[in-house]
């Protein structure tokens, strides 16, 4: 008995020791300022306060910001769930020559590093007349969300049992219907944990929003945050907490939401390979 | 009619099948592999644009010595590369590149395999210290590194304030202004903010090893220990050496982080590869020569990602 409360009260204070950051995070953005500069700082704020946050909404462009992250992150989202259902569908369940290489080929460029692609892209961009638009960073997170949502989306397709839609065939389905009224229904909690995956990414994502845009009317939270701390004179530490919980808001959502399916998306998109 | 039905399936035969004969089933095949092809011609065409293309434009890239704001400029061949191999910063950076992926990888395998057996067992409350684990992986890097940059101020920073309380130090450190301190820095954070990935692949697999092999292992009298090292670690021997390799691929390439907590600094201790194509594409403008950096990055990286295809391909298979 004894060992068992050791063993937890161990574990829980490793657990809390990796948390830390984070807590320290919500804390310090709900000081108000003065404790902040408090020695010894407290452990909780003795006066809890939201006006670190009621600045950050108010005085800076914090929403603009934010609603660029959401437009960017969706878009993208949409435009690789879309093409890479179709896509997985070909790769698990049609025999072409090449298929196998294709495959290999996703999971290549999955790897490829951002900072190489991104030399081209940004003249690309510039060529087509996209730079400084939400438009070139939707196409630039393609390079990454793409072959990611491929690949998750390939391993959850090999999971629905064939004869499902070979039973649908055998009833006169085209292989389309098939899909449409046999495969996606299947596939649904796999596009869901995939499409959200893919939209953390693309929330996160800095260094092709680094590169490409460079205006804050089209800025996503990761570069304008930064940014934030990079041009104010005296640095707010506690408005730059807010915007982190703020900005890691949508995430606990999404996090709450995968739960059932973390281990699985974990497991199919990225570990089993 | 069954063979048609299987086009998707695993049936060896039916490719060769359908190549020589003329039967309705093979005709079937036929159109069903030009659908095939034309779902995912949409994937092929944005992997050409986005991907295959500026791969291939990189490399060409690199034979050029160009300005980046206006382009000007002209076509030198190789010299890019025998400039900076004969460059002191490339083999700087390089080194660090190696420093920091093997610093922060063995640390998030470590602390990774060590939080998963814990995980594993029955801890009161084990789903909310799962999520709480988790989180550092999923948040952006820019709030993790703000949240550290805020943690490390070396005058209101708690992690000074700790310190010299518990009387570890007697002056706060400057956590990453200055060597090793911010090489040191860089490693525990990026151990701290990629460790749920181990933590996570190693749980789900630990929950597939089955009991049997325990109780045998008990039943001839192996402790605790014993147990770990000769069922649970040669379990785990395949899944680890994946991991390793992901890891390391992404270790490897990591911008984000290095670039916010240090910026390559101080001077360029902590520059690594990632860090210096951007750097001479972008601050110095050189992009003829940050693609010719990125290439030789990425033949190095070749090697790891080669090698991580191919144990993909035996798993893909299996």
């Amino acid at each position: 008995m004894m060992r068992r409360i050791l063993f937890n009260l161990s574990v829980w204070s490793a657990v809390l020791i990796v948390a830390f950051p984070l807590f320290w995070m919500v804390v310090t953005s709900l000081k108000p300022q003065v404790e902040l500069w408090a020695r010894p700082p407290a452990l909780l704020p003795l006066e809890p306060t939201l006006e670190h946050y009621l600045t950050l909404l108010r005085d800076t462009s914090f929403l603009v910001y934010f609603r660029n992250s959401v437009l960017l992150s969706t878009a993208t989202t949409l435009l690789v769930i879309g093409v890479a259902a179709l896509g997985a569908y070909s790769l698990v369940r049609f025999r072409y020559r090449g298929r196998e290489s294709l495959a290999m080929l996703v999971l290549f460029t999955y790897l490829l590093p951002s900072v190489i692609l991104i030399l081209p892209l940004y003249l690309m961009m510039v060529k087509l007349g996209l730079a400084n638009t939400l438009v070139s960073l939707v196409l630039a997170y393609t390079t990454f969300a793409l072959p990611y949502a491929l690949w998750l989306l390939r391993s959850f397709m090999a999971g629905i049992p064939e004869d499902l839609e070979s039973a649908a065939l055998v009833d006169g389905a085209t292989r389309l219907g098939a899909f449409r009224d046999v495969i996606l229904p299947q596939l649904l909690p796999g596009i869901i944990s995939t499409a959200l995956f893919t939209f953390i990414l693309s929330w996160n994502e800095y260094l092709f929003a680094l590169v490409l845009v460079n205006s804050d009317a089209t800025r996503p939270l990761t570069t304008g945050v930064m940014n934030m701390l990079i041009s104010s004179f005296n640095i707010e530490w506690s408005m730059l907490m807010a915007a982190s919980v703020m900005m890691s808001l949508p995430l606990i959502i999404a996090f709450s939401l995968l739960q059932k399916y973390l281990t699985r998306g974990f497991g199919a998109g990225a570990v089993k390979g | 009619m069954m063979a048609a039905m299987s086009t998707g399936g695993g049936e060896p035969g039916s490719q060769a099948e359908s190549r020589t004969s003329r039967s309705p089933q093979a005709m079937l095949e036929r159109r069903y592999a030009r659908l095939g092809l034309l779902l995912i011609a949409p994937s092929i065409v944005v992997f050409s644009a986005v991907i295959i293309y500026p791969l291939l434009a990189a490399i060409y890239l690199s034979l050029f010595e160009l300005y980046t704001p206006t382009l000007e400029g002209g076509f030198v061949g190789l010299s890019n590369y025998r400039e900076l191999l004969a460059r002191g910063e490339f083999w700087v950076s390089l080194r660090n590149t190696l420093v920091w992926t093997a610093g922060t990888l063995s640390l998030q395998i470590v602390f990774g395999i060590g939080m998963a057996l814990m995980l594993h067992q029955n801890v009161w409350f084990r789903s909310l210290a799962r999520s709480l684990i988790l989180f550092p992986y999923f948040v952006s890097t820019v709030v993790a590194v703000l949240v550290w940059r805020w943690l490390f101020n070396d005058l209101y920073g708690i992690l000074n304030h700790l310190l010299v309380e518990a009387r570890l130090i007697d002056m706060p450190i400057d956590y990453l202004g200055a060597m090793p301190n911010a090489m040191i820095s860089i490693i525990l954070v990026g151990a701290w903010k990629y460790f749920p990935f181990v933590v996570i692949a190693v749980l789900a697999r630990l929950q597939t090893i089955p009991d049997v092999l325990y109780e045998a292992a008990r039943i001839d009298g192996a402790g605790p220990i014993a147990r770990f090292f000769d069922v649970t670690l040669p379990q785990l021997r395949e899944v680890l050496l994946v991991i390793v390799l992901l890891r390391a691929i992404w270790d490897f390439k990591e911008f984000d982080l290095i670039f916010l907590l240090t910026g390559g600094g101080p001077v360029i201790s902590t520059q690594t590869l990632s860090l210096l194509v951007y750097k001479e594409a972008f601050a110095l403008n050189q992009m003829g020569m940050g693609a010719a950096y990125g290439v030789v990055m990425m033949a190095i990286m070749l090697v790891f990602m080669i090698f991580y295809i191919r144990q993909a391909r035996k798993g893909d298979s299996s």
